[in-house]
This record gives structure tokens, C-alpha cells and sequence, in this order.
């Protein structure tokens, strides 16, 4: 037996003549809508212009090629999930640039915005199985007719790079060189506002400038930070220096005098500044304790979100880089070393770009750093300090059903 | 530091001098051949058209819902998907209808394209998990915009359903009634031609029913494995009856006597006639045996590839059973028990669809209900049985570099 339950309760039933039960059940129950006229499925979703995109360049050139449909399938479908991301990334960059992420209640919009940014990430790198199905000798069939198109010419992939914050000075040099030849006019313009406009990463800096807790006639997290540190590194040092004299104490020191240098250079506001000038770090020295407060308060009431929106931009720069080998990984296993069809080196181009210099958020991930234990952290006194369990809500034009906010 | 290895390689005192280092790199030099003309990317995959087809009812409405934009993506990214399933499951049923398929050096081809069907399905599986992004509340704000569409109008999921082997007398009540309702003339016809045409069901089952050594007159599998069978029963019988009474004796008796009944029902025709009357077996007799064939001699080199093909078409079975439950799911979290907006009692109906009428290789699943120890499958002798290692390249038409074998 098939072992389906509602194949096996129908089955004495089922000839060819459909059973009274089973045309009354009420499951089965419906009229057919469409046929009373109205927007349908297909022209809701422009399928005629979607489906009818599909033209091999090898059929055009008199030798079709059936992989080729497989390949152009799958860049018209990252193509469609860049455009996705894209309005994503817009709709969270519009509400920091017009300020209304300083009313607290749209902080779910936008954390559930850069989390769906993930989630779409996560897909294109699984996509790639799907073209990894393809070998390296079917391609070599079509890919001379391909020739000089490349994904180096892709709008979409340069403006998510630069609305989350890659920098122009920071791509590599093929890179930087020749981006931009690519595109003229309309798309030449919507590329350099991409790079003159906000980026996330500047948008988030600046909110990252307001954390609360960090005024220094306020709570002085700072300050009360770099006291706490001292105090807590002195008492290691005596604990260590009354060990009996021994290899190990001398490591245990050691250990100690190299983490005493790494909390100098955190609390070093020269040193940020020289690290930031080399493009090391990307976050102002404001918004570094801004984003290290939330890490350490990340439980208070008004941090929760905040800290899953610093964990979620993190994921995005992860994935994006996991995007980039996966890329590499496949490009080497199709071409080899050959150049790529835009005239770059290919395989050794592209795997010069897997490169912490295309990590936006790159000091989220060093914060991890400087952690430091538990007792460390300043005590917050709730009778005395109201801002980690009370939010600012105060945007008139905020309206949870406001259509105007619904973008 | 930023802890990667090409930046800090490149790493020197000033930004100038660091910059100088990467110029000189191999894996920057390049041209950059758009600028000379001739296909770019966007053109190439008609950029133009997919990306401007999003346009939002809610907007045409006046009332933008933000959330509107993911769930066009996203249909259209499975339509894409669709359309590249019908591509290669085409490509795969004409070799077969022309009978290049009696070539069997055309089988890797086969198995690739079947194999990359299954990944694809898998990728269409993970994708929920983006739209599952959006909640119940932001949808409820513009479902209302969308009505009369439905999922239920898509014609390349049903296109895909009939060329699988879905039999239309098996469709769900609601579904047999209506899915044809919604398509007019020349995707009527599409729709009419996908259930008149051989199916890959069909070419299937003619393929196996093909399989070398079910010759009666040859090597006679099906004969050899109804002796085998019972006599290794018979064997087991006297095992079991040799044992002093007890309890356990005639449980293992019970179990022999129902094991005994699956075998007769095996090897009794008529049975399996009126199976296929109830639409509970799919396969002819003789294609059943075939499969049964194949899956005992799988590491014979004739069959090693056939069984990886077998593998694959079950998993295209599961994966859709997978996709219908996963999109019932999500349905009933979207919508509860309310209509669907083409018509039809949405989760409930959905849920229906969820059976092993729509599991169109189910045979194959059911063979693991008669599998034997290996002593009871008939000896093949090598210097007696050349056909399990000796292929058939017959197709004189057949060409490896050729462009016609191309699709």
C-alpha cells in the first residue's frame, strides 16, 4: 500500500467515477475566481516579460548550447534577489537619513529588514550548488559567445556594495580602476549618488554616536570603563607577582602585559585615528564605544534589539564574503586560470577580493577583542539610571498603520 | 589588526606606497574589453525586462506596502526556477521519445540533467525561508490588492506536474475541476499538449520495461527471483518449525506467513493490474520487474548509472511533497483558515495536496517493501551474462561534440 492516509481512506471509493464523499469534502470546496475576471497570477507578476528573457547567445550564433539556460537562469535569478535586497537596504537607509529610527518603535522594522537581508544572502550562496551542477566542459562549449559580458558589469552588485558601505579607496586596484567604466549615463548617475549618498555603515555610526549611556556628564561608560580596566588589570598583576616564581607565572605575566597593551591601544583615541586613516578600522571612536556599550549592556530592555541589529550587520558582511569564495571556488573549478570574459585576470582577480578590506562592519567583528569578564563591566543602578529600560518614542509622523511609514 | 592575510601583506606605513604595491600585482592587471564594445550583462540577460517588473498593487492603489516587493520577488524567482525545470526535464523526455536514450552513452547526460532538477528543487525548498521573513501582519495589509491571483493560476507548476506524470484522474477534487479554468487559448493549449505527450512517468516505464536479463527466454529475472524467493520461505519455515514452542516461535511464524503474503502478492499479476486501476501503482508489471532488476544488480556496471537515476527521480518525488507541505505551512501561518484569493478553501485545499496521489514514482518508493537477502537474488555468472557489463551504442546519430545532441 502507498501508505498515504487520505489515499487509503478514499481507496474503496476511488474508480473512475469520483465518490460522493470525497467531492463533499469540505476541503474540496471553491469556486474558481479567476473566471470572473480581474488581475491574474501571470500578469501580476509580469511573467511575460520574466519568462520571455531567456535568449541564448550560442542558439543566436547558430550552435545552441543547453547549459547556457541554465546559466543565464541563474544570473537573472541573483539579479532578481539583488533587486530585492536593494529595496530592503533603501527602506532602512530612508528611515535612519530621515531620522525616524529616533523614535525606538521603528526599531523592529529595521532589524526585521537586515535580518531578511540575511536570510536572501543565505540563499544566493546555497544557489550556487545549483550552478555547481554544471561542468567545466559544458561550459567551455558556450562560453566563447558570452564574450565581453561579465558579472564585473553588474549595477546591482556595485550599488549593494556601496549603499552598505564598501569603500571607494579600499577596493581592490582592478577594482577601483575600472567599476565604473561599465555603465554610462542613467546608470553612471545612479552609481555615483550610490556612493555619495548615506551608506549604512555611516547611517549606523552616527546611531551608534547616540547610544545612551555614553555622555560624559551622564553615566560616562567610557570613563567609567577605562577606570574599571585599570583597577581590574592591577589586581591580576599582584594576584600574579605573590605566585611562587615559575615558567608558568612568567607566561601568566606575559599574557597579562600583552592584554594591558590591547586595552592601552583600545582607549588610545590617536591610535583609532591612525588605524582608521589606513582603512583598519571603518566606525568613528564614538560610535566604537557605542557599538562596545550594547555588547556589554546587550540585555537591557532598550539594547535587545539594538545588539540583534549589530549581530545581524556582521552576518551580512559574513555572508557576503562566504558569496565571494563560493564564487572564487566555482569560477577556478570552470576556468581555471584563464582571464575572465571582462578582461580581468579571472580566478586570481576574484579571490584578491575575498579581503577583510570588503568588510564593512569590520569592527563589530574586532570589538571581540576587548571583552572583558563580567565584573569589569560598570554596574548600572536601575533607581538611578532609567535609560537602559526607557525608550524614546516621539516621531509625530510615526503611525504604525501609516502608509506613509509602510515603505 | 583586521586579520587578513592579503591586506596585511600589502600592509605598509603610508597609504600611497600601499597602494603602489597592489598596482604591481598580477591578479590586478587587466583591460577592461566592455569598453569596446559588443555584449555586456545586462543585455545579455535581459536586465531590462526582469528588473522592471515588480510593480506593486498596493502602490497602483495608493496605499504602498513595503512588504509587497518580497513577495513579487519571490514568485518570480520560482517561476524562473520553473521555467529552468521544464528546460531540462524537456530536453530529458526527448531524448527518450527520439530513442536516443537506447544509446546508452546518453545516459550520463540523463542522470545529469534529472540530478540537477533534484537541486534545483532543493534551492526552491530553502527559499521559504526568505519569504517566511514577512509576517501574517504586513501580508494581511496587502492581500486585499491582489484578489483574483493565486499560485493556483501558475501555469508552469502545472506544465511541470503533468510532464512529471501527475494523471489528472488522480488530481485532488478541486484541483481535477478547476486547474484547467484559468488558462486560455495558446496556454490552454501548452497545458492540453503537456497531458497528451509522453510523460516522464511514461518513458520511464517503457525504458525499464527494456531492462536486459527480463527476457524469459534469457536470463528470465523475474522467474529465477520467484524460486529463489519461496524457496528460500520454505527454508525459513523449516528453521522456525524445527524451534521448541514458545511464544517467540510464533511470532517469527506470524511474521514469515505475512512476509510470505507480500511476495505471493509480488509475483500474482492480476493483483497488480488492479492496483493500477486504483492508481496505487503507476508502473506496468514488466516495469516494476525492470526496477526491481536494476536496484538488486546496481553495481553491475550496466545498471550503476540507471540505479543513480532511479535515486533521482524519487527524490524529485520528495522534494515536491516537501515544497507542497512547506508552502501549506507557511499558508496556514499567513492566512489561518480564510479562502485563498483564487477561490479555493486555501490550507485546507492545500493540505489535500499533500498525498500520495500527486508521488508520481510511488512504485519505486514501494519497492523497499520486497527487498530479499542478498543470497536469494539469482547468481549472475560473467562469462555466461555478458549484458550487465556490455552497453549498447547503437544510436548512430549520437555524437558527443555534436550541436543537434546538443539539447
Amino acid at each position: 500500500m502507498s501508505g498515504c492516509p487520505y489515499l487509503g481512506r478514499k481507496h474503496q471509493l476511488f474508480t473512475s467515477k469520483p465518490s460522493q464523499a470525497e467531492e463533499e469534502d469540505e476541503s474540496q470546496k471553491g469556486i474558481n475566481k479567476a473566471s470572473k475576471g480581474g488581475i491574474v497570477y501571470g500578469e501580476y507578476l509580469q511573467l511575460d516579460k520574466v519568462l520571455s528573457a531567456q535568449v541564448l547567445q550560442s542558439q543566436l550564433k547558430g550552435n545552441k548550447i543547453h547549459d547556457e539556460h541554465l546559466f543565464i537562469v541563474t544570473h537573472q535569478a541573483y539579479e532578481l534577489w539583488f533587486k530585492q535586497i536593494l529595496w530592503e537596504l533603501d527602506s532602512v537607509r530612508d528611515l535612519f537619513i530621515k531620522n525616524h529610527v529616533r523614535d525606538e518603535r521603528n526599531m523592529l522594522k529595521v532589524v526585521s529588514r537586515i535580518q531578511r537581508i540575511t536570510m536572501i544572502f543565505k540563499l544566493l550562496v546555497e544557489q550556487f550548488a545549483v550552478l555547481e551542477t554544471m561542468t567545466a566542459l559544458d561550459f567551455f562549449d558556450f562560453r566563447e559567445y558570452l564574450s565581453p559580458a561579465s558579472g564585473f558589469q553588474s549595477l546591482q552588485f556595485r550599488l549593494l556594495e556601496s549603499k552598505i558601505g564598501v569603500a571607494d579607496h579600499l577596493r581592490v586596484p582592478y577594482n577601483r580602476r575600472h567599476y565604473r567604466d561599465n555603465f554610462h549615463e542613467h546608470e553612471s548617475e545612479t552609481l555615483l549618488s550610490s556612493e555619495q549618498e548615506p551608506s549604512l555603515l555611516q547611517l549606523v555610526e552616527q546611531w551608534l554616536e547616540r547610544t545612551p549611556g555614553l555622555e560624559r556628564d551622564g553615566f560616562n561608560f567610557w570613563g567609567k570603563l577605562q577606570s574599571n580596566i585599570e583597577e581590574g588589570l592591577k589586581m591580576e598583576k599582584h594576584k600574579l607577582e605573590k605566585m611562587e616564581d615559575s615558567e608558568v607565572k612568567q607566561e601568566l605575566l606575559e599574557d597579562l602585559n600583552k592584554q594591558s597593551e590591547i586595552f592601552t591601544s583600545l582607549f588610545d583615541p590617536k591610535r583609532h585615528e591612525h588605524l582608521l586613516s589606513k582603512g583598519e578600522r571603518r566606525l568613528s571612536y564614538k560610535a566604537l564605544q557605542g557599538a562596545l556599550m550594547i555588547n556589554f549592556y546587550r540585555e537591557e530592555p532598550r539594547f535587545q534589539v539594538p545588539f540583534q541589529l549589530l549581530t545581524a550587520l556582521m552576518e551580512i558582511d559574513t555572508l557576503m564574503t562566504k558569496w565571494r569564495y563560493n564564487h572564487v571556488c566555482m569560477v577556478h573549478r570552470m576556468i581555471g586560470s584563464k582571464a575572465g570574459t571582462g578582461g580581468s585576470s579571472g580566478y586570481h582577480y576574484l579571490r584578491s577580493t575575498v579581503s577583510d578590506r570588503y568588510k564593512v562592519f569590520v569592527d563589530l567583528f574586532n570589538l571581540a577583542t576587548f571583552l572583558v569578564p563580567r565584573a569589569w563591566v560598570p554596574k548600572l543602578n536601575p533607581n538611578v539610571h532609567k535609560f537602559p529600560y526607557m525608550a524614546e518614542w516621539y516621531d509625530s509622523s510615526y503611525n504604525s498603520c501609516s502608509s506613509e511609514d509602510s515603505d | 589588526m583586521s586579520g587578513c592575510p592579503y591586506f596585511q601583506r600589502k600592509l605598509l606605513s603610508t597609504s600611497k606606497q600601499h597602494l603602489k604595491e597592489d598596482e604591481n600585482d598580477d591578479s590586478q592587471s587587466g583591460i577592461n574589453k566592455a569598453s569596446k564594445g559588443g555584449l555586456i550583462y545586462g543585455d545579455y540577460l535581459q536586465l531590462d525586462k526582469i528588473v522592471t517588473s515588480q510593480v506593486l498593487q498596493s502602490e497602483l492603489k495608493g496605499n504602498k506596502i513595503h512588504d509587497e516587493h518580497l513577495f513579487i520577488v519571490t514568485h518570480q524567482a520560482y517561476e524562473l526556477w520553473f521555467k529552468q525545470v521544464l528546460w531540462e526535464l524537456d530536453s530529458v523526455r526527448e531524448i527518450f521519445i527520439s530513442g536516443h536514450v537506447r544509446d546508452e552513452r546518453n545516459m550520463l547526460k540523463v542522470n545529469t540533467r534529472i540530478h540537477r532538477v533534484v537541486m534545483i528543487f532543493r534551492l526552491l525548498l530553502d527559499q521559504f525561508a526568505v519569504l517566511e521573513t514577512m509576517t501574517a501582519l504586513d501580508f494581511y495589509d496587502f492581500r486585499e490588492y491582489l484578489s483574483p491571483a493565486s499560485g493556483f493560476q501558475s501555469l508552469q507548476f502545472r506544465l511541470l506536474e503533468n510532464k512529471i506524470g501527475v494523471p489528472h484522474n488522480q488530481r485532488v477534487p478541486y484541483n481535477r475541476r478547476h486547474y484547467r479554468d484559468n488558462f486560455r487559448d495558446q496556454e490552454s493549449e501548452l497545458l492540453l499538449h503537456s497531458e497528451q505527450e509522453p510523460t516522464l512517468l511514461q518513458l520511464v516505464e517503457q525504458w525499464l520495461e527494456r531492462t536486459p536479463g527480463l527476457e524469459e527466454d534469457g536470463f528470465n529475472f523475474w522467474g529465477k527471483l520467484e524460486v529463489n524467493i519461496f524457496k528460500g520461505l520454505r527454508r525459513e519455515k523449516e528453521n522456525i518449525e524445527q524451534k521448541p514452542a514458545s511464544e517467540m516461535k510464533e511470532e517469527m511464524m506470524a511474521e514469515l506467513i505475512k512476509q510470505r503474503d507480500i511476495f505471493v502478492s509480488l509475483f500474482d499479476e492480476k493483483r497488480h493490474d488492479h492496483l493500477l486501476s486504483t492508481g496505487q501503482r503507476r508502473l506496468s508489471y514488466k516495469a516494476l520487474q525492470g526496477a526491481l532488476m536494476i536496484y538488486f544488480y546496481r553495481e553491475e556496471p550496466r545498471f550503476q548509472v540507471p540505479f543513480q537515476l532511479l535515486t533521482s527521480l524519487m527524490d524529485i518525488d520528495t522534494l515536491m511533497t516537501k515544497w507542497r507541505y512547506n508552502h501549506v505551512c507557511m499558508v496556514h501561518r499567513m492566512i489561518g483558515s480564510k479562502d485563498g484569493t483564487g477561490g479555493s478553501s486555501g490550507y485546507q485545499y492545500l493540505r489535500s495536496t499533500v498525498s500520495d496521489r500527486y508521488k508520481v514514482f510511488v512504485d519505486l518508493f514501494n519497492l523497499a517493501t520486497f527487498l530479499v537477502p542478498r543470497e536469494w537474488v539469482p547468481k549472475l555468472d560473467p562469462s555466461e551474462h555478458t549484458f550487465l557489463y556490455m552497453a549498447e551504442c547503437c544510436d548512430s546519430s549520437y555524437c558527443s561534440s555534436s550541436s543537434d545532441d546538443s539539447d
